[in-house]
């Protein structure tokens, strides 16, 4: 689609908050309109990076449970890492890869958890460079 | 909406401050958070116009705060001579306004910082900055029996003041997430295993005092510290290292607040406290402060999320400031 949605909301966001803001007659409405055209810009960046950070995300912890079943000596939490590992993202929608997200989540606190519980060092930095790598791409740009 | 409104809050005063002609106008909503709708207006009565604040209760509440605790505190700290708007109602029953509510004065002629203004300070960064670390180390100095407030909520033994926090978050982010959160959850674990020493003194804690909660004029005068409604007993460390959070830096955590250098603004925050900001126990209270943050932010998205209260201050607090405090968070536990 030309244009592309992440264009029609930035340019949106310009018009509403360089032509149609200062029009405004109290501080209420300018301080409201212009958090509504901070949400504009936000959309647009996750309108094109919505779905690829969270196959990302997902991906990364799919590789980190797979890399880890074999140091879990818990059978239940071995169990569920090993499932998690196997799982996949069947559609890009982001509401599905979301449902993954969150049961994938569910199973690293555990994992971390775990690692913290026996001292496992190696597999707690590898559990933060996972999660450092999830803030970084979720960070949002002002402007 | 807004002329019932004002009408009723006319009959509300007429009554409350015995002034049978009290003429109550110019009333208009202005910026003030998720927590409370607030309004500015004029009430004119005993022959002198007197500029005014009403902070409502909305329908749903971001936090669930005590409108009596933020109202009390202004009272405390008004006669204690700090920059305090003056209190002049409270009123807990609904009947009046269908919310609780209450009315302070109108510090006029000031401004705001947003967090998004890069500069707001200009050239009275330092002037405005040695106040602002000042007032946090007074109201830390404060006693909190001397001023009243010692029946608050919160720690009234040094060793628990930690604890009685983290659980207090936690339960809060129990309550509202909506999705899992690994780095909040792995926060309080650290927080946990790695507590502070016990706190030097129970102070009153103002719960929210950063840059954006305090006016000041054009000649470099803060006027007034607003948003007591988090105010609780605790560790004065607990204020000091939110106040230095890198969200509220304006982009240069290198100056917290956006003010002074950050070795000058805990100089500041001594001088004034008596106390002293021991690096490690700091540590963790900033460790805390972003993970109190995330719980706030994760509180807001919920009520956004579930349409209780649909203030974009709440899309903008779950989005962008969930975001950069999981970033906080995760470069500062994974060191």
């Amino acid at each position: 689609m030309k244009p592309e949605v992440d264009q029609i909301l930035g340019i949106s966001s310009g018009t509403l908050m360089g032509s149609l803001v200062p029009l405004l007659p109290n501080t209420f409405a300018i301080g409201s309109a212009s958090l509504l055209g901070i949400m504009m810009t936000f959309a647009a960046q996750e309108y094109e990076r919505g779905a690829d950070i969270r196959a990302a995300e997902n991906a990364d912890m799919r590789t980190l449970f797979r890399e880890a079943v074999s140091q879990v000596t818990d059978e239940k939490l071995k169990a569920e890492v090993s499932m998690a590992a196997a799982t996949e993202d069947r559609s890009l929608k982001i509401s599905a890869l979301n449902a993954e997200n969150t049961e994938l989540r569910r199973v690293l606190i555990r994992l971390q958890a775990y690692a913290e519980e026996h001292g496992d060092r190696t597999l707690q930095r590898r559990i933060w460079d996972v999660l450092k790598a999830s803030a970084d791409r979720r960070l949002l740009r002002l402007g | 909406m807004s002329d019932d409104l004002s009408m009723r809050l006319e009959s509300y005063l007429r009554k409350k401050l015995d002034q049978p002609s009290l003429r109550v106008s110019d009333l208009a909503r202005i910026p003030g958070g998720a927590s409370r709708e607030t309004y500015r207006f004029r009430a004119n009565y005993g022959g002198a116009d007197r500029a005014l604040i009403l902070r409502r209760d909305p329908p749903a509440s971001l936090i669930e705060t005590d409108r009596t605790t933020e109202f009390r505190a202004y009272q405390a700290f008004h006669k204690l001579g700090l920059p305090v708007p003056e209190p002049v109602a409270l009123e807990l029953d609904g009947a009046a306004l269908e919310r609780p509510f209450f009315v302070m004065e109108e510090i006029t002629g000031c401004e705001v910082a947003s967090i998004l203004n890069p500069d707001p300070y200009g050239k009275d960064r330092e002037k405005i900055g040695r106040q602002f670390w000042s007032v946090l180390g007074q109201i830390a100095k404060a006693n909190p029996d001397q001023v009243g407030l010692g029946d608050f909520e919160g720690a009234r033994d040094p060793k628990e003041a930690w604890h009685h926090e983290v659980a207090r978050w936690e339960k809060v982010i129990d309550e509202d997430e909506r999705e899992p959160q690994p780095i909040a959850r792995a926060a309080i674990r650290w927080l946990k295993r790695n507590p502070p020493p016990p706190a030097q003194k129970i102070s009153v804690v103002h719960g929210d005092y950063r840059t954006g909660n305090f006016l000041f004029n054009g000649a470099g005068d803060i006027r007034a510290i607003l948003d007591w409604e988090m105010a609780h007993l605790g560790d004065p460390l607990e204020d000091l290292g939110w106040a230095l959070d890198p969200l509220w830096a304006h982009g240069d955590p290198t100056h917290p607040a956006g003010l002074l250098a950050r070795a000058d603004a805990i100089a500041t925050w001594e001088a004034a406290s008596g106390l002293k900001a021991d690096p490690a126990a700091l540590a963790w209270w900033e460790v805390f402060a972003s993970l109190k943050g995330l719980a706030i932010w994760i509180s807001a998205a919920c009520e956004y999320a579930e349409g209780r209260n649909t203030d974009a201050v709440n899309a903008f607090s779950g989005w962008y400031c969930l975001a950069f405090h999981n970033k906080v968070l995760a470069e500062r536990l994974s060191a």
